[in-house]
């Protein structure tokens, strides 16, 4: 019971302090620290000047930055991820297996792993500084493909069979017997493909100089750093708070489909 | 596919599928029906057709965006300063004291971290299994973290190991400790950063265990509690061995997350001090970005993808034998 009431400080004193000092005049943020009183915890005065004082500079253009980012990279993401899970589970052809493990192993290598050289050619083809730039990495995603063929692979081929006596060409087969029975999966490879944007850091950092097309994290991290040119806690406390919502509402909506596609297609 | 290994399988239940209706499918029934009648050389020809088709754009992005700039590092990691072509960066790398205290603090950092978040998010999973009253809000505060970008939790950690006013200090110093300079400490920067990746990391990994705690059946628990076995022990001989799979897979996929630990270096500690928190990915960025010395990040980016090249090849050795005929 101890080690979970320990456990449970560790988790949510952080998760707590971010949420106050959100909310707290920026004078009050240090001031109850040292020592720790009823007063570190628990705020007698709140204000929202942090938010909107955040809101008036250059964050709110970074959300949006980050929000349409990770929306585009999900979308486009998601039409190549169920027309490749559709060929590698669905079609029978030579050389299916070969296909599949180029596609799965060249994507289980992580992005980060080739930001740099890959920052060097987006330089080159003067793509920094770009929505492309910010989108394109994330489109192909080896996990989402194959949490979706996993998934289409127990659809039962007679539906498809039956389909396609009756006439029905490729693209219906695909929308109306896959696409439309597979929401679990399209939830959690929309969800992988989704935490890619939104954990981002290293290669927006590598790829926008233009604090206008900057995504949220960066320019957070930005802000913090120029700590000479008017360190502002509040507004540190509400980006993350801001940062943290997105997501929140995403998990908490879609836990079970998350847990269901992602935490077990990793071993499936 | 199987269900027998411990882990359920993301697949549909039959009273999910929805079967388009008749009138759609009869609708087509003049179509193309000749397609069919070329023999089956023709039709294999066209299945390839397509399926190339539809792989088409997956395998543009992987080439693009995984295979050249790794091909690009592969080349450029060997343009020596001279302007030869060689092993120079590599020899460079590994007898300068400077990036030898890198290759080791990497590779201290991945002993530490990986087994500590392992072990963490075991233990969580095995409390929140535990049903203990308010079970929802233990997991949902152990997952919340996880929503956050790395790089905003480091952020926040950031502020909160501040040595004078900073949350953690400050609680220390109320249960009587002294304040430790964390983030300027050659000794305690290493510790700030794995306790506030775990703080990120571990409510993530957790959900993969849980996911296998939860597919033990009870009654094997409840027969080794009747025949005497206590908590550790069947915690131990049961629980543990029954999801060594989950384990092991959290084991590598965290291990894959830590080696190209970034974000938090770049923001608490800028690899320092004296570069006791200088990770590789770190020092790719610097030897990138600060020194402009691009074959000789090439040469860690190489090592790094080599090193991950032999974590994933374990990762898909193990994605494969829960594949059966696929």
């Amino acid at each position: 019971m101890t080690i979970a009431v320990l456990t449970g400080i560790f988790f949510a004193l952080p998760l707590w302090w971010i949420l106050i000092s959100a909310f707290r005049p920026e004078l009050d943020i240090f001031r109850y620290l040292d020592p720790l009183s009823a007063q570190s915890l628990i705020p007698f005065r709140l204000t929202l000047d942090n938010l909107t004082a955040l809101f008036a500079g250059t964050f709110l253009r970074a959300t949006f930055n980050s929000i349409f980012v990770a929306a585009a990279t999900v979308i486009i993401g998601l039409v190549i991820s169920v027309l490749a899970a559709y060929a590698l589970s669905v079609l029978e052809f030579r050389g299916r297996g070969l296909i599949f493990l180029i596609v799965v192993v060249g994507f289980l290598v992580p992005f980060d792993a080739v930001a740099i050289p890959l920052g060097e050619i987006f330089t080159d083809l003067s793509l920094r500084n770009t929505y492309a730039a910010l989108i394109l990495p994330g489109i192909g995603n080896g996990l989402a493909i194959f949490v979706l063929r996993q998934f289409f692979i127990g659809i039962p081929k007679d539906l498809k069979e039956a389909a396609s006596l009756d006439g029905a060409g490729t693209w219906r087969i695909l929308w109306q017997i896959y696409v439309v029975n597979s929401k679990p999966a399209l939830v959690g490879a929309g969800l992988i493909l989704f935490v890619f944007q939104w954990q981002a850091y290293l290669w927006p950092l590598i790829v926008i100089s233009d604090d206008s097309m900057q995504v949220a994290p960066v320019l957070l991290a930005k802000l913090q750093g120029q700590a000479e040119y008017g360190f502002d806690p509040g507004q540190i406390f509400a980006g993350t708070l801001i940062l943290s919502i997105v997501p929140i509402f995403l998990l908490l909506r879609f836990q079970k489909n998350f847990v269901q596609s992602v935490a077990t297609s990793g071993l499936d | 596919m199987s269900s027998t290994d411990g882990v359920p399988v993301s697949a549909p239940k039959p009273s999910d599928i929805r079967r388009p209706s008749r009138v759609i499918l009869e609708g087509r029934r003049s179509g193309p029906i000749s397609d069919r009648r070329g023999g089956k050389a023709k039709a294999n020809k066209r299945t390839l057709a397509i399926a190339l088709a539809l792989l088409l754009p997956a395998i543009v992005s992987l080439a693009l965006f995984r295979l050249w700039p790794a091909g690009k590092a592969f080349v450029t990691s060997f343009e020596e300063l001279s302007g030869g072509f060689g092993f120079g960066n590599y020899e460079y790398l590994f007898s300068t004291p400077d990036f030898q205290q890198m290759i080791f603090v990497t590779l201290m950092f991945n002993l530490a971290i990986n087994p500590i978040q392992v072990v963490l998010a075991l233990a969580l999973a095995l409390l929140i299994q535990q049903r203990l009253p308010g079970t929802t809000l233990w997991r949902m505060l152990a997952f919340a973290p996880t929503a956050l970008p790395i790089a905003v939790g480091a952020i926040v950690w950031n502020i909160a190991f501040r040595e004078d006013d900073g949350l953690v200090n400050s609680f220390l110093a109320t249960l009587g400790f002294d304040k430790l300079p964390w983030l300027t400490s050659t000794s305690l920067a290493m510790p700030a950063i794995i306790i506030m990746a775990c703080w990120v990391g571990v409510g993530y990994w957790m959900v993969f265990l849980l996911a296998g705690l939860n597919e033990i059946p009870q009654s094997i628990l409840q027969a080794a509690e009747i025949d005497g076995a206590g908590w550790w022990r069947r915690t131990f001989s049961i629980v543990i061995p029954l999801i060594r799979r989950q384990l092991l897979f959290v084991l590598i996929a965290a291990t894959v997350v830590n080696f190209l630990m970034f974000a938090p270096v770049q923001i608490m500690t800028s690899g320092g001090p004296n570069g006791s928190t200088n990770l590789i990915m770190y020092s790719a960025y610097t030897q990138a970005f600060g020194f402009n010395d691009q074959p000789l990040a090439a040469a860690h980016v190489v090592i790094v993808m080599s090193i991950l090249l032999v974590i994933v090849g374990i990762q898909f050795k193990l994605l494969k034998s829960k594949d059966g005929d696929n």
